[in-house]
């Protein structure tokens, strides 16, 4: 439908323009002096590379792999996220879990890899949502970008180091070994 | 002045002569210059962003983005030189220049100082003497050569869409220079001359924009449309023309019909100073002295040219045919009525 626009009735004193015009000058001396005396950190403009912006808790960014605090991941290879993924980006191989360790007491299975391909990935959040074990989240990081294609496949440490030094983590290569024994009780 | 002269092993008119060509010509292009980045930064802060500020000197000083300056001219330097297998090679060649030296010429004649008495000489501060002749008309004059610069460069590309930038352009130009003379001549009748020198000293008392207020108006506004500026810079048009008469420019050669404007700016916001504001009078001040009024003038100056950039980032483009009824029905008329006005209270006064 089309839109019908009004037309403006302009007074005599619009018709001269010169009153209206001063008024917009006004106007932008008015933006020009506030952004001028505003300190820059405080201005409307987020200066990219040295200020980041704070992402809503919301945010659907870049993957985690979650892990337990004994460092073993979270995730149990069940392919939920990569069924679930409309972008069919998740590469899954599952790996049988030998040495069972303390938190971890049931599962069987772990990836051996876990490879999500960033270029396709759209940030939906439905491999979050599909995860039985919550092992997989999205989180603050947007800024993903890289020079070539094979370096936004991010394997599995990748993803489970994502924010490994942010939150305190250290940073892991290599399952960690079983130090105590499965306990039969817990069952 | 006499020592420097005798530095140089020049007679002291002679080493002035060249001081004030230089004056004259590196004045308004370094003022050009620091009004792409006065405009860069002006229109962020107007619309509330931040403006460039990336280019580092050496890496480490960032000066509030002015390296942005050189970074834009090495960029121009070191491009790729393209010119159209269709365009009129040597027109398309030409056109910068047509449009850069009228632009830096109109300021010759415009005095940016109380002329100067030392050793039984007086020295003036302008490059062309009072009392050439040409007065100030010639400014006038060399304003509306710049168009052909426009022109040419438009018809040399051998594009539709400059093409119509240039009609759209030399159109305009006709449209405003009839109101803008004549809100001129009225000056002229009040000065009772017509040399820059002479005009300025007859507002020692009053500034002509008082007396001279719609004639002032007028001008201003043909000033706008005289240096392609933004409520009239009908030469260019993103929306409906691409980019207008330098569409297919680039480079160094872009730089130039960039930089004209930008030079244009500084004259014509000295015609206006010079006409309306005093030129270098500075108010409540009977006898400046010869720095003062240099510093009024240059003042002056760079207010003016700030209130052209002011304006662009407050008003939109006008429509052409606005543009049309502005000028032919507005201005016109106005500027014609000034001058029956002034010229009706000079007969009167006899
Ligand atoms: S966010 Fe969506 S597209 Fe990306 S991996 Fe998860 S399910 Fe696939
Ligand atoms: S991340 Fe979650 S859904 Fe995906 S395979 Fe691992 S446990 Fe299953």
């Amino acid at each position: 439908m089309a839109v019908v626009v009004k037309k403006v009735e302009l007074t005599w004193v619009d018709r001269t323009y010169v009153i209206p015009v001063l008024q917009g000058m006004a106007i932008t001396m008015k933006h020009f002096l506030k952004q001028i005396l505003t300190r820059s950190r405080k201005r409307f403009t987020v200066q990219y590379p040295e200020w980041k912006r704070e992402v809503a808790p919301g945010y659907r960014g870049l993957h985690e792999l979650k892990r337990f605090e004994d460092g073993s991941i979270k995730c149990v290879a069940c392919f939920m996220c990569a069924e679930a993924c409309p972008a069919r980006c998740i590469t899954i191989e599952a790996d049988a879990f030998g040495d069972l360790n303390k938190t971890q007491g049931f599962e069987e299975k772990r990836p051996a890899v876990f490879r999500i391909d960033m270029l396709r990935c759209i940030y939906c959040g439905m491999c979050e949502e599909a995860c039985p074990k919550d092992a997989i989240w999205l989180r603050g990081d947007y800024e993903q970008a890289s020079y070539d294609r094979l370096s936004m496949q991010f394997g599995k440490w990748d993803l489970m180091n994502t924010y490994a030094d942010k939150d305190g983590k250290a940073r892991i290569t290599q399952d960690p070994t079983p130090s105590i024994p499965r306990n039969p009780t817990s069952l | 002045m006499e020592f420097l002269a005798r530095l140089l092993h020049l007679q002291p008119q002679t080493f002035w002569m060249i001081a004030k060509v230089i004056i004259v010509f590196a004045g308004p292009l370094t003022l050009a210059a620091l009004l792409t980045w006065v405009e860069r930064r002006g229109s962020a802060m107007i619309q509330d962003r931040i403006g460039p500020n990336r280019a580092l000197l050496f890496g480490r000083w960032r000066l509030l983005g002015l390296p942005q300056l050189a970074a834009d001219g090495i960029k121009f330097f070191l491009k790729e030189d393209l010119v159209t297998a269709d365009a009129n090679k040597a027109l398309f060649w030409l056109a910068p220049f047509l449009a850069f030296v009228p632009a830096m010429m109109g300021f010759a004649v415009i005095p940016f100082g109380r002329s100067l008495v030392q050793g039984g000489q007086t020295y003036h501060m302008s490059l062309l003497e009072p009392g050439n002749g040409m007065g100030m008309l010639y400014p006038l004059a060399i304003g509306s050569v710049a168009v052909y610069g426009i022109l040419t460069a438009a018809w040399s590309s051998n594009n539709k869409w400059s093409i119509l930038g240039g009609m759209r352009a030399s159109a305009q130009m006709v449209s405003y220079e009839l109101a803008m003379s004549l809100a001129v001549v009225a000056i002229f009748l009040r000065t009772g001359g017509y040399d820059p020198h002479e005009i300025i000293a007859h507002q020692a008392v009053l500034w002509n924009v008082i007396p001279q207020f719609f004639g002032f108006l007028v001008f201003f506004v043909c000033m706008f449309a005289e240096t392609n500026r933004l409520p009239f810079d009908f030469a260019e048009g993103e929306s409906e023309i691409v980019a207008g008469f330098h569409t297919e420019y680039g480079s160094m050669k872009f730089a130039l019909l960039q930089l004209s404007e930008y030079v244009h700016i500084v004259t014509a916001a000295a015609l206006i100073v010079t006409l309306y504001f005093g030129g270098w009078q500075v108010p409540f001040v009977a006898a400046p002295s010869v720095t003062l009024s240099i510093a009024a003038f240059v003042l002056k100056l760079v207010f003016f040219c700030w209130v052209f950039i002011w304006i662009r980032w407050t008003v939109p483009r006008f429509r052409f045919d606005q543009l049309m009824f502005m000028g032919w029905k507005v201005m016109l008329p106005l500027s014609l009525g000034n001058l029956m006005v002034q010229a009706f209270l000079m007969y009167r006064r006899g």
